[in-house]
């Protein structure tokens, strides 16, 4: 087992490495010069030209990636003279947008996606889970039909819609709550909480979806299993049957996806910080898309997959853990 | 020597409600079992069999079935008495095994803590420690070797006959009056199915323990019943020993049973003898005997009336067929030399 | 200032202008002025997710150039706080008075006034203005920013005063000098009207010890009435009162509310909403921009009367073409009367976005605006004049049969590929289709748009021009668009018969000390653009505001069209 840990760790860092050269790749050969787009107004063709020596731009791309992987272990300086400055390692870039190293913005930005992706987890996994064995354990009846109706609304209905009309009638029209106003649970809880409810729910309801329609079929399958039955025929408490025999198999594969879908969105809930103004590090990626801040958008990717590959090699080991069929020996 | 009864099956009846209409597996089936003894119970798929194993544990879905008889063991019916009641009774005074042992063990526990929490279920003062002496001791009598390294392993390390003897374990650990064992050998090799089958037999002396057998196989029924029930479409046709049946067959459908195990035996290339035609459907038996169109020797009274079960021969066999007493002897007797 | 992005109502940079009194301005109100009272704090709400810049020498954009200076950044010369026209007009900020130059406008010195100081109570001195002005050279770290200081002053081969060497500062110091309180600009060209110039953020104090370059942006040092108190991109910019302003010292700005909170990341339909509601903090509340569907709502309904605005920002939408390829002013003409503007407008977004252009001054320059003779046929209300236009073809197959046949074989028309322009060019298409002009579409990406029309290799006829001054004079329109020197010149016109004339007679203009007549030579220098339409005016365009009810005094600040930061109060 040990081995096989060590074997998916050092794939996974591979991994990591050839998704840092692709990722800075594809963003160094879009079709827009990035010198070009860093300039706001006097946009000359001899200021654009200064620009891609200022930015590095000028550089070969393998320098370009090389400079930056180095920054990653060594830190990154910038400018000459009195108006040198440096990123400290890890650096990611400097973005001249925000004036800041991205490291440090991502950093800032991190803490509120985390939030917002762990709250909504937990509720999604509750409703999801909870609903699901409803419908299965009542099979055909109005809970079922009631749960694959909720399912249905939550997997089609776009979260820029619902998140809207949510915040549109909770807080404009029926004014039960503020507006959104992010503030770090450090400093003042209460706003915290009554920032992140919304969004907390409206990400939970529309995750949720999927997850009960898993857990219903899960449950439904494993209720079938002979060695359900000969659970039952050993004399064993509806209880018991369900949590060691039903949901132990059921689970096995929920939990791996969840893992999957947490880890995707720790890279950033995009459409659900922008309608609820959360300052996360989905805002500030789709930001650098529209103002083309080609650093922090490489930023960015490369910290949504690390945390993506990290999910996956520690799914595949969790995997091994729960299926005792599947382990390697 | 009469021994006691432990178990007593009166008029079972089980009805499948189903989309595409009722489903009548099981007709009005009776039979005492008496401790220590096997009862075979033989058929086609579809006859009913394995129904009636599950109706005797009330593993069948109460929303889809309705049941109806009583079946009465340690003096509770099981198909009236509460679930709380049936539940204690499962697993301590009736086990089942199934036919598939792999699929029938939970995937995701030791083999220790699965037949440990067979016996935690129905003796829940005990300690762990207790009760995972126990289960060695338990996989010791099955037969599993090095028992001490074995009991934490998962139940896809171990092979199919291994598995069968683990299920085995689960059922016995709790001494249970009756062992219904619903075709535990079809999985395994046929070297594997005898050593099962002797296991069974040494369980069932030490244990003093009846055995329900189903099968579609007569060489297992030949191996190790006493008494046979030989079902079809849902009914009794024949109820004799084992010796009885293999000498002196009561029934047109045990006489075609035989034929078809006889001429494997005898002709060797030659090509199974097996009886024309398809098992009945249960939505819709046909009129009378249900047997009937397959029968060689049915007659108009066949196709309107459903025989009642009658005693024929010397031996105590029971049948339920219109032919009179005496052809029935000679064509059995006819059917059992072939 | 170049116009940036009209096309998604995103743009940061909507800037409001006057509500013009005389002609053709916006139906609007400013809030009645009442007695303004001390305290309280303002809230500016913001689809942006940071100002662009506040880096004094690096802010260019109208609205934070309004909001900088109003709360943070002193400079020599400043706008006056008034409604109106009254708003375009300079009075001193930090000098004593507006400034003091030689007869040919080549030598401009000011006096800095006393008491004026830094957040931190230091002196703000000579040096610290001349500090400021020579960052402007230090263009790879200093960016985006204005560069009239470079452009008007000769320093040589200096490089700014984080690479200077020992010589180069001292070449820097003798042009920008300073003895005493006085500071002195030698510039190499004449500009007669430096003290506007010197309005530009860019001629503010920095401390050198206080400099961080880059950084500088996310912590500069408040000479005025406010400072930062927290900034975090993204989320929010809250100023509080500097304690080491004096009002003694700073008769331009009253400075009222305790505190602005500049609200960032807010999506557009929430702020209209919330403005619309007017509930809770939203009430001293002000948001630049309104949704087009939500127009009719507060401009329909008189309960918004007095907290809503409808007038001209600073911009003027107008097409270039590429005088070069399309040398004879027949065909040009012939493409001006057969565009539908009207539906061109329709499209946009209607009359909300502005009313049809006369010229390339707009009227908020009052000195400088005349309402121009529009070439004959052009329809007022914008519609094409199809049989006039065909008549301008016929006379061009006459007088220059080479360009009407690359007019009918197909013109470049470059523009941005942003679904509103994706409407637009249908109409141009269609318009143009109908005398036989045919046009090939090249759609160019919307962040891209600028650095490829500015490349002189990119071969267009027609291009999308934008354009709002940079001070209250054309001074920085007419030269910028239709000179060769002009950094915003994309008609190509250096070698039209007429433009050595046009040349003379800017030079003139821009020479003339006398305001008032120097306002009549542009007015005469709009027209004579108009008449040979190197440019075919567009759109004198409009935005729309709205602010809470306890926002007292709020009105468009006319040279900046943003909201008067620097006077604004809230009512108990």
């Amino acid at each position: 087992m040990f081995m096989f840990i060590v074997r998916r760790i050092f794939f996974a860092l591979v991994l990591l490495l050839a998704v840092s050269f692709f990722t800075y790749m594809l963003f160094a050969m879009l079709p827009s010069d990035p010198a070009a787009l860093t300039c706001g107004k006097n946009c000359k063709p001899d200021v654009i030209a200064a620009n891609r020596i200022r930015l590095g731009y000028d550089k070969s791309l393998m320098e370009q990636y090389w400079l930056f992987l180095k920054g990653i272990f060594a830190g990154r300086d910038y400018g000459t003279g009195a108006a040198a400055f440096s990123c400290s390692a890890p650096s990611l870039g400097y973005s001249f947008g925000q004036h800041e190293c991205v490291t440090t913005l991502i950093a800032q930005t991190f803490p509120v996606t985390a939030y917002l992706s762990i709250g909504a987890f937990i509720l999604w996994m509750l409703i999801g889970i909870s609903t699901g064995a409803v419908a299965a354990l009542h099979k055909g009846k109005w809970q079922d039909r009631a749960a694959s109706i909720f399912t249905s609304i939550g997997v089609s209905l776009p979260t820029f819609y619902i998140g809207l009309l949510v915040l549109f009638s909770v807080v404009i029209w029926l004014r039960i709550l503020p507006f959104p106003s992010y503030e770090s649970p450090f400093d003042n809880f209460a706003t915290f909480l009554r920032t992140m409810i919304l969004p907390w729910l409206v990400l939970a309801v529309l995750s949720a979806a999927s997850y009960t329609r898993l857990t219903r079929n899960g449950m439904l399958e494993a209720m079938n299993e002979d060695f359900v039955r000969l659970g039952v025929a050993k004399g064993l408490t509806t209880r018991l049957i369900l949590r060691r025999y039903v949901m132990r198999q059921a689970l096995v594969p929920i939990v791996t996806i969840a893992g999957l879908d947490f880890a995707g969105l720790l890279g950033g809930a995009i459409i659900t910080e922008s309608v609820f103004s959360l300052p996360g590090m989905g805002k500030m990626s789709i930001r650098a898309v529209v103002e083309s801040d080609l650093p922090v958008l490489v930023g960015t990717t490369m910290v949504a997959a690390v945390f993506i590959v990290t999910a996956n090699v520690l799914v595949d080991i969790a995997y091994g853990y729960l299926d005792p069929r599947v382990r390697v020996k | 020597m009469i021994q006691e009864s432990v178990l007593s099956v009166q008029n079972l009846s089980v009805v499948f409600h189903t989309p595409d209409g009722d489903v009548a597996a099981v007709s009005n089936v009776s039979f005492e079992l008496r401790s220590g003894e096997t009862l075979g119970i033989v058929g086609e798929s579809g006859s009913g069999k394995s129904v009636t194993a599950s109706s005797l544990m009330r593993l069948n879905n109460s929303s889809t079935a309705t049941t109806s008889g009583s079946i009465l063991i340690s003096g509770v019916d099981v198909l009236t008495a509460e679930e709380s009641v049936v539940r204690r009774i499962r697993g301590s005074e009736i086990a089942m095994i199934f036919q598939d042992p792999l699929s029938a063990l939970n995937p995701y526990y030791t083999v220790g803590k699965q037949i440990a929490e067979a016996y935690l279920v129905h003796h829940p003062q005990s300690s762990k420690a207790e009760a995972r002496s126990i289960t060695l001791e338990m996989l010791k009598k099955v037969g599993i070797p090095n028992p001490e390294k074995r009991i934490d392993e998962y139940p896809h390390q171990f092979s199919g006959g291994m598995r069968q003897r683990i299920v085995i374990a689960i059922a016995l650990i709790n001494n249970p009056k009756v062992l219904i064992a619903d075709e535990p050998t079809t999985a395994l090799d046929v070297t594997v199915q005898a050593q099962i089958l002797d296991l069974m037999k040494e369980l069932q002396k030490e244990f003093n323990m009846a055995i329900i057998l189903i099968t579609h196989d007569l060489g297992v029924i030949a191996e190790a019943a006493q008494e046979v029930l030989v079902m079809y479409g849902g009914r009794i046709v024949e109820q004799s020993t084992v010796d009885a049946l293999f000498s002196e067959p009561t029934h047109p459908y045990a006489w075609g049973l035989l034929g078809a195990v006889n001429s494997l035996e005898l002709s060797g290339r030659g090509s199974l003898a097996t009886i024309p035609g398809s098992p009945p459907s249960l939505i819709s038996l046909p009129s009378g005997c249900s047997f009937n169109p397959r029968c060689a020797y049915s007659s108009e009274i066949c196709t309107t009336d459903v025989p009642a079960l009658r005693v024929v021969g010397s031996q105590g066999s029971v049948t339920a067929c219109h032919l009179p007493n005496d052809e029935i002897i000679s064509l059995g007797r006819k059917a059992a030399a072939r | 200032m170049k116009q940036r992005r009209i096309i998604a109502a995103v743009s940061f940079a909507l800037v409001a202008s006057v509500v013009a009194a005389a002609c053709g301005g916006g139906s609007g109100d400013g809030s009645e002025g009442g007695t303004p009272t001390k305290g309280g704090t303002i809230h500016i709400l913001s689809n942006g997710e940071q100002i662009a810049h506040l880096d004094p020498q690096r802010n260019y954009t109208g609205d934070d150039l309004a909001f900088a200076g109003s709360t943070m950044h002193r400079t020599l010369t400043s706008y006056k706080y008034a409604a109106g026209d009254e708003g375009s007009g300079i009075v001193p900020d930090l000098a004593t008075d507006l400034g003091t130059f030689n007869e040919d406008g080549t030598v401009w010195s000011f006096t800095l006034r006393d008491g004026i100081t830094f957040e931190d109570g230091s002196e703000i001195t000579c040096a610290d203005v001349a500090y400021g002005v020579s960052r402007t050279w230090a263009s790879d770290v200093i960016t985006d920013g204005p560069t009239y200081a470079s452009t008007y002053i000769d320093a040589g081969d200096y490089p700014g005063p984080y690479k200077a060497t020992a010589d180069q500062q001292a070449a820097f110091d003798k042009v920008v000098s300073c003895e005493g309180k006085t500071i002195t600009f030698n510039l190499s060209v004449p500009v007669a009207d430096f003290n506007y110039t010197t309005t530009l953020l860019a001629f503010s104090p920095v401390p050198k010890a206080s400099d961080t370059g880059e950084k500088y942006d996310m912590a500069p040092v408040s000479s005025g009435p406010y400072k930062i108190e927290s900034y975090e991109v993204g989320k929010s910019l809250v100023l509080v009162r500097n304690e080491n302003w004096s009002k003694d010292s700073d008769p331009v700005r009253s400075a009222y509310p305790d505190s602005f909170v500049y609200e960032f990341g807010l999506d557009e339909a929430v702020m209209d909403e919330r403005m619309i509601k007017d509930a809770g903090d939203d009430q001293f509340a002000v948001a630049a921009g309104i949704q087009p569907e939500n127009l009719p709502t507060i401009f329909e309904d008189d309960a918004f009367k007095s907290r809503r605005i409808d007038y001209y920002d600073p911009f003027v939408t107008y097409t270039n073409l590429n005088v070069k390829n399309l040398s004879c002013v027949e065909v040009r003409k012939a493409i001006y009367l057969a565009l539908d503007r009207d539906a061109l407008r329709k499209a946009g977004g209607g009359p909300y976005t502005g009313d049809f252009a006369d010229g390339f001054v707009k009227p908020a320059l009052a000195l400088d605006y005349k309402k121009s003779t529009l070439p004959e046929g052009l329809n007022e209300d914008g519609t094409a004049n199809v049989e006039a236009a065909q008549a301008a073809m016929t006379a061009g197959e006459a007088a220059c049969p080479e360009v009407v046949a690359r007019a009918k074989a197909g013109l470049n028309f470059y523009r941005p590929a942003t679904p509103v322009w994706d409407k637009a060019v249908a109409i141009w298409i269609d318009s143009l289709g109908k005398v036989g002009i045919k046009l090939k579409d090249e759609p160019v990406e919307a962040s891209a748009y600028w650095p490829t029309v500015m490349n002189p290799e990119t071969d267009y006829d027609i291009a999308r021009g934008g354009w709002a001054p940079d001070w209250a004079n054309a001074s920085t329109v007419i030269p910028e668009l239709f000179t060769t020197a002009g950094g915003f010149n994309l008609t190509r016109n250096a070698d039209d018969p007429d433009y050595a004339e046009f040349q003379t007679k800017v030079d003139a203009a821009k020479k003339e000390l006398d305001r008032t007549k120097q306002g009549e030579m542009w007015q005469e220098l709009n027209q004579y653009v108009v008449d040979r339409l190197w440019a075919l005016p567009g759109t004198f365009t409009k935005a729309q505001s709205i602010w809470g009810s306890k926002v007292g005094n709020a009105y468009q600040w006319a040279p900046f069209g943003a909201f008067n930061y620097g006077d604004l109060y809230v009512r108990s």
